[in-house]
């Protein structure tokens, strides 16, 4: 029963130690994320660039997904304004 | 009629003890779940096939000269398997959602809680009489709560190699059964109005963070936790492949064919461990009752550190991403996405959810290298 209880005692203290390093060992992470990197991020100009790949990287996904009817519905988008125009121009 | 007998004596049929049999079929059992179920059928199928051939009478397989012998003390013995394993995860990580959103590190943290009071729950488990664990085989169950296959088994290699079989069955399955296990204790925690909670969008990160990122992480373990550096140094080896960009071909590789042949050898030598002496005893049922508890307790803890942040900040935090906090990536995170579309079809969580989901692989391979240097010794 002793040799038990010694087993609980060292398992309680386990527990403690693990979660409080735990904490302190990912919290010190949130602590390096929020200054560190929050500040290389600022000093160099990554996220201007990112915006722009990013809404690249959308319009090609967007060519991708409508796959080869897009040149076709720019196609006929562009025909129905030329069209508009020219009956627009004419009356 | 004497050779007649020698052949006799050759065959399986007449070599097969009870026990062997019983394996085979546990072998058979998990085959089903892999094939018919698709449980985690990556590592079940090569597990349970192992399962089968080590229990083959008269064929050696895991005596010396063995193949999966050999398989064992090169791949998993030394730790080599699921490290390698750890970089090829590390490699299909995206830290995106974390950097983002750092406060979710704490959800990964609190849900760690599963491992630890685990520990006590398989100290207990001592009362029961043909059940004795020592604190170096509590530690080993204990791990199972942080949801993380490659973990487990590298702790239970170092610490308890007599449990590893039944460990990595119980991590593996439970992992599985991760859209079972966590939503009733998901919505049990939490109240409709709070799964209902949407969450502001994410800031876009840059590069510089992410390729930073993880050797900040490998920084700090070396300056505070040593004994993790294996686990976390091989993540952030194959997180650096992948977010450096300069090295497409080695990331590509650790993510897929490495990682697969990986896999097939990590399952085999696991089977290896299941022999019948070795996993038909009442410590495998205390194992697989135990790993339920301790995924239990890490959901339920991650979802409620989850709630208390949410009434303590500003920012309005959906408690059902705390779940997400046992790894078990990515399944935990779709499971929080999929509870969370439930409450309100508008709610997307998946990439809030895969900040505390990777948050959690971190912290189980920091509670790893906790208990290795606490227990390890």
């Amino acid at each position: 029963m002793d040799n038990m209880q010694q087993h609980f005692i060292e398992a309680g203290t386990l527990m403690l130690a693990g979660m409080v390093f735990v904490f302190a060992f990912l919290g010190i992470l949130i602590f390096f994320i929020n200054t560190v990197l929050a500040r290389l991020a600022i000093r160099f100009p990554d996220p201007i660039v990112t915006p722009t790949t990013r809404i690249n990287k959308k319009n090609k996904s967007a060519n991708a997904n409508s796959g080869d009817i897009s040149p076709q519905v720019v196609a006929a988008i562009g025909g129905a304004i030329k069209r508009y125009r020219t009956e627009h121009g004419q009356t | 009629m004497d050779s007649l007998n020698t052949l006799w004596l050759s065959t399986g049929l007449a070599n097969f003890e009870l026990g062997q049999v019983i394996m085979m079929l546990v072998g058979c059992g998990l085959l089903y779940l892999s094939i018919a179920r698709k449980f985690e059928p990556l590592l079940l199928l090569p597990m349970g096939f192992g399962a089968i051939l080590t229990n083959i009478p008269a064929a050696g397989f895991s005596e010396v000269g063995g193949l999966l012998h050999y398989i064992y003390y090169a791949g998993i013995d030394t730790g080599i398997f699921p490290l390698i394993i750890f970089m090829g995860v590390g490699a299909m990580t995206d830290f995106s959602a974390l950097i983002a959103n750092p406060k979710t590190l704490l959800l990964g943290a609190a849900a760690q809680f599963g491992i630890f009071a685990t520990l006590f729950g398989a100290i207990a488990l001592n009362y029961v009489p043909g059940i004795e664990f020592t604190l170096k085989d509590a530690s080993a169950i204990a791990i199972i709560g942080g949801a993380d296959g490659p973990t487990a088994i590298f702790l239970a290699s170092k610490l308890a190699p007599e449990l590893l079989g039944a460990i990595a069955v119980a991590a593996y399955s439970y992992m599985a059964l991760v859209p079972i296990i966590q939503p009733p204790i998901m919505r049990a925690l939490t109240t409709e109005d709070e799964r209902k909670i949407e969450m502001a969008q994410l800031r876009p990160v840059t590069k510089i963070e992410k390729v930073i990122f993880p050797l900040g992480v490998l920084m700090m373990t070396i300056f505070f936790l040593p004994s993790a550096t294996p686990l976390v140094g091989m993540f952030c080896l194959g997180n650096l492949m992948r977010e450096s960009g300069v090295v497409d071909r080695l990331s590509t590789t650790a993510q897929n064919e490495l990682i697969n042949i990986t896999t097939i050898f990590l399952g085999l030598g696991v089977g290896s461990k299941l022999s019948s002496e070795a996993f038909l005893n009442v410590e495998t049922l205390g194992i697989l009752a135990l790993g339920a508890v301790a995924f239990s307790i890490g959901t339920a803890s991650g979802v409620l550190m989850a709630k208390t942040m949410n009434k303590l900040s500003n920012e309005q935090i959906n408690p059902l991403i705390g779940a997400a906090g046992v790894s078990a990536v990515p399944m935990a995170a779709r499971v929080a996405n999929k509870v969370g579309l439930e409450a309100n079809p508008h709610n997307f969580l998946l990439m809030h959810a895969m900040g505390p989901n990777v948050a959690g692989v971190l912290g189980s391979a920091v509670a790893a290298g906790i208990l290795l240097a606490l227990v390890g010794g």
